[in-house]
C-alpha cells in the first residue's frame, strides 16, 4: 500500500485537469456533450482517487485487466529460505523475512491455583510487551496429521482385499477364508475409528518480520530479531522456545496443513456415506 | 480520521467543489441537472468510502461478481469476506473475525484490584472456549511497542486540557456532575501516567481470530466457514469480546500477515482503523 499516494496524485491531478478543461473551455472548442461526459469522468477518477487510499492495491489491476476475476499476483505468496528456517516474500525492491518460533507451553488452567492463573495472565501481559516492533503471537488449534498412519491402513485393507481374493480363488479351507475376513473386519473398523473424528492439537508460536534490501540480510535481520525474542520468551515462561524450520514452517502459512488432506478426505466421504445411508 | 484521511477527503471534496463551480458550463437545460446529479452521487461516495468503505466496496464488488486473486492458488471471493485455496478437489475457505480481548488481559502488568478476578479467570475461560471449538482456528495477537516518551507527552497535553476544562467548569459555577466527570477523566488519565512512570510499556494491540474450513465445492466451504465463524463469535461472547468478521481491505491485510508483518507500527496503523 506504499504506493497509494502515488496513484492518489495521479488520480486527482487528472480529474482536476478534466474539470478545469469543463470549466474553461469555451464551447465552440468543446461541445455541451462533450462536456459533460469528462465532467462525469472527472467525478469518477475523483472518487477512485479517494478510494485510493485504502484501495490502491486493486485500482491499477481494475483499470488494467478490465475484467471480473482480477489478478493482483501470480506469483507464490512466499518462497522458503536457503537455511530453510525462515519465509521470504518480496516487497517492492526489498525482501521481508518471517521466522516462526514455537513457544512450547504445556499448562493447564485446571490444575492451576488462583494465584497461578493470575501469575500466567501477567506472564501473557509481559510477552505481549516484550517487543518496540510489530511482532505476532499465535495459538493454534489444528488437525492432528493421521495421514500417513491412514494410509498405511489402506494399504494393509488392500493387501487384505488381495489375500481374500487369492484364497478364494484357490478354494482355501473356511477357515482361513474366515481368519482373512476376520483380519480385513478389523482393519476396516480401525480405519473407521481413526476416521470418525479429528483429533486436534493446540500449539503457540510467535512470528517476527524484518525488511533487508537482499535475501540473506533480511533473513539475518530476522532471525537477530527472532533470538532477541527468544531470550524474553524464556525469560517470562521459562520454556526453552525454538525456531521452526523446514516442512513444520509450512503448518502456520498452508491452510491445507491445518486441516491434512487424507484425514480431510476420509472425513468428507465419511459424511457422504452417512448422508447416503 | 489520522492525518493521510484528512488530506485525501480535503483535495477529493475540493475536486467536487471545483465541479460545482464548472457546472455553469453545461449550460441551462437537462445536462445541468444531470451534472447537479453526478455531482451529489459523488459527494455521498466519497462520505460513505469514508465512514464504511469495507461494507460499501464488498457490495459494489458482490453486486458485480468482481474476485481478486491476491496471489496464486488464492481467491478472494465476492464478498471479500473469505480466502479460497483449492487443493487436489478440495476448498479450503479462510476467514477472520476481531477479537479485542479485556484490555486487562493483556494491556496491564499490574492489574487494579478490581481486575484480578477477571485476570484469574480468563486462562480457564480460554481453556473452556478451546475445548469447544472442534474445528482449526487461530486466536492472533499483533502487538507493537509505542515511543514512551510521546505517550507520556500527549496523555500530559490531554491532562492539562481537562485542567483547563475544570477551571473554567469551576469559574462558571458548573454543576457538580460536569465537575465530577472531569475530575474522573482526570484521574484516568493521571492512572496511565502513573503506570507509564512505574515502567509499564504501553502497547497497541491488534487481536483477530482466524478460522479455516473445507468443503467439497467453492460454496460448501463457505457455507461451513459460515457456521464456524458463528460458532467462534459465540463462544468468545463468553469472554465479553466484540467480535466482527473482517470484510474487504483488512481481509488481504490479514492474509498478507500469514506471510509477512509490517516492520514498522507506522506501517500497521495505517491499515486498520473501522473494523479493528
Amino acid at each position: 500500500m506504499a504506493n497509494y499516494f502515488g496513484v492518489f496524485f495521479g488520480l486527482i491531478v487528472a480529474s482536476a485537469v478534466l474539470m478545469g478543461l469543463v470549466a474553461y473551455v469555451p464551447s465552440l472548442f468543446l461541445p455541451t456533450y462533450v462536456k459533460i461526459v469528462l465532467f462525469i469522468i472527472s467525478l469518477a477518477l475523483d472518487a477512485m482517487a479517494f478510494t485510493s487510499r485504502y484501495y490502491a492495491y486493486l485500482i491499477s489491476p481494475m483499470l488494467k485487466q478490465r475484467k471480473k476475476h482480477l489478478s493482483l499476483s501470480n506469483e507464490n505468496p512466499y518462497m522458503l529460505s536457503q537455511s530453510g528456517d525462515a519465509i521470504l516474500r518480496k516487497s517492492g525492491e526489498d525482501f521481508i523475512a518471517t521466522v516462526y518460533i514455537s513457544v512450547p507451553l504445556y499448562r493447564s488452567a485446571t490444575e492451576m491455583e488462583d494465584d497461578e492463573k493470575l501469575d500466567f495472565s501477567q506472564q501473557i501481559s509481559r510477552l505481549v510487551g516484550l517487543s518496540k516492533e510489530p511482532v505476532r503471537y499465535t495459538t493454534e488449534l489444528y488437525v492432528m496429521n493421521k495421514d500417513s498412519y491412514i494410509q498405511k491402513l489402506r494399504e494393509r485393507i488392500t493387501m487384505t482385499e488381495n489375500d481374500e481374493a487369492e484364497l478364494q480363488a484357490k478354494d482355501a479351507p473356511k477357515s482361513d477364508l474366515d481368519r482373512t475376513r476376520g483380519k480385513l473386519a478389523m482393519w476396516r473398523n480401525m480405519l473407521d475409528s481413526i476416521s470418525k473424528g479429528f483429533s486436534f492439537e493446540l500449539s503457540t508460536y510467535v512470528t517476527v518480520s524484518a525488511k533487508g534490501s537482499k535475501e540473506y540480510e533480511a533473513s539475518s535481520l530476522a532471525q537477530q530479531k527472532a533470538k532477541e525474542m527468544m531470550s524474553g520468551i524464556g525469560s517470562v515462561f521459562g520454556v526453552p522456545p525454538s525456531i521452526i524450520t523446514g516442512q513444520d514452517l509450512l503448518r502456520f502459512v498452508e491452510p491445507e496443513y491445518l486441516l491434512p488432506i487424507s484425514t480431510v478426505t476420509e472425513q468428507i466421504n465419511k459424511n457422504i456415506q452417512e448422508q447416503v445411508i | 480520521m489520522d492525518e493521510t484521511k484528512v488530506v485525501f477527503l480535503l483535495f477529493s471534496l475540493m475536486v467536487v467543489l471545483f465541479g460545482f463551480l464548472a457546472l455553469h458550463a453545461l449550460g441551462k437545460g437537462v445536462l445541468y441537472y444531470i451534472g447537479v446529479l453526478f455531482l451529489l452521487i459523488t459527494v455521498l461516495f466519497i462520505l460513505a468510502m469514508n465512514w464504511v468503505d469495507a461494507k460499501l466496496f464488498s457490495s459494489i464488488t458482490s453486486i458485480l461478481g468482481v474476485t481478486f486473486q491476491p496471489a496464486k492458488d488464492y481467491l478472494i471471493n465476492k464478498q471479500q469476506n473469505a480466502v479460497i485455496k483449492e487443493v487436489n478437489g478440495i476448498f479450503y475457505a479462510t476467514g477472520y473475525v476481531t477479537a479485542n480481548l479485556f484490555s486487562y488481559t493483556f494491556k496491564a502488568e499490574s492489574a487494579p484490584e478490581d481486575d484480578e478476578e477477571k485476570m484469574i479467570a480468563a486462562p480457564e475461560l480460554w481453556e473452556r472456549i478451546v475445548m469447544n471449538i472442534s474445528f482449526p482456528f487461530k486466536f492472533h495477537v499483533l502487538a507493537s511497542g509505542l515511543d514512551v516518551q510521546n505517550i507520556r507527552d500527549e496523555l500530559e497535553g490531554k491532562r492539562s486540557y481537562q485542567e483547563f476544562q475544570l477551571s473554567r467548569a469551576m469559574q462558571n459555577n458548573s454543576s457538580e456532575v460536569v465537575i465530577t466527570d472531569i475530575r474522573r477523566k482526570m484521574s484516568t488519565i493521571q492512572a496511565k501516567i502513573d503506570r507509564i512512570s512505574q515502567g509499564e510499556k504501553p502497547i497497541a494491540t491488534l487481536m483477530y481470530l482466524e478460522t479455516t474450513a473445507i468443503g467439497v465445492s467453492e460454496k460448501a466451504a463457505l457455507d461451513t466457514l459460515d457456521a464456524q465463524v458463528n460458532q467462534l463469535r459465540l463462544s468468545f461472547s463468553s469472554m465479553d469480546v466484540e467480535t466482527t468478521r473482517i470484510i474487504g481491505r483488512e481481509l488481504y491485510s490479514l492474509f498478507n500477515f500469514n506471510f509477512s508483518l509490517p516492520t514498522e507500527f507506522k506501517e500497521l496503523s495505517t491499515m486498520f482503523d473501522q473494523q479493528s
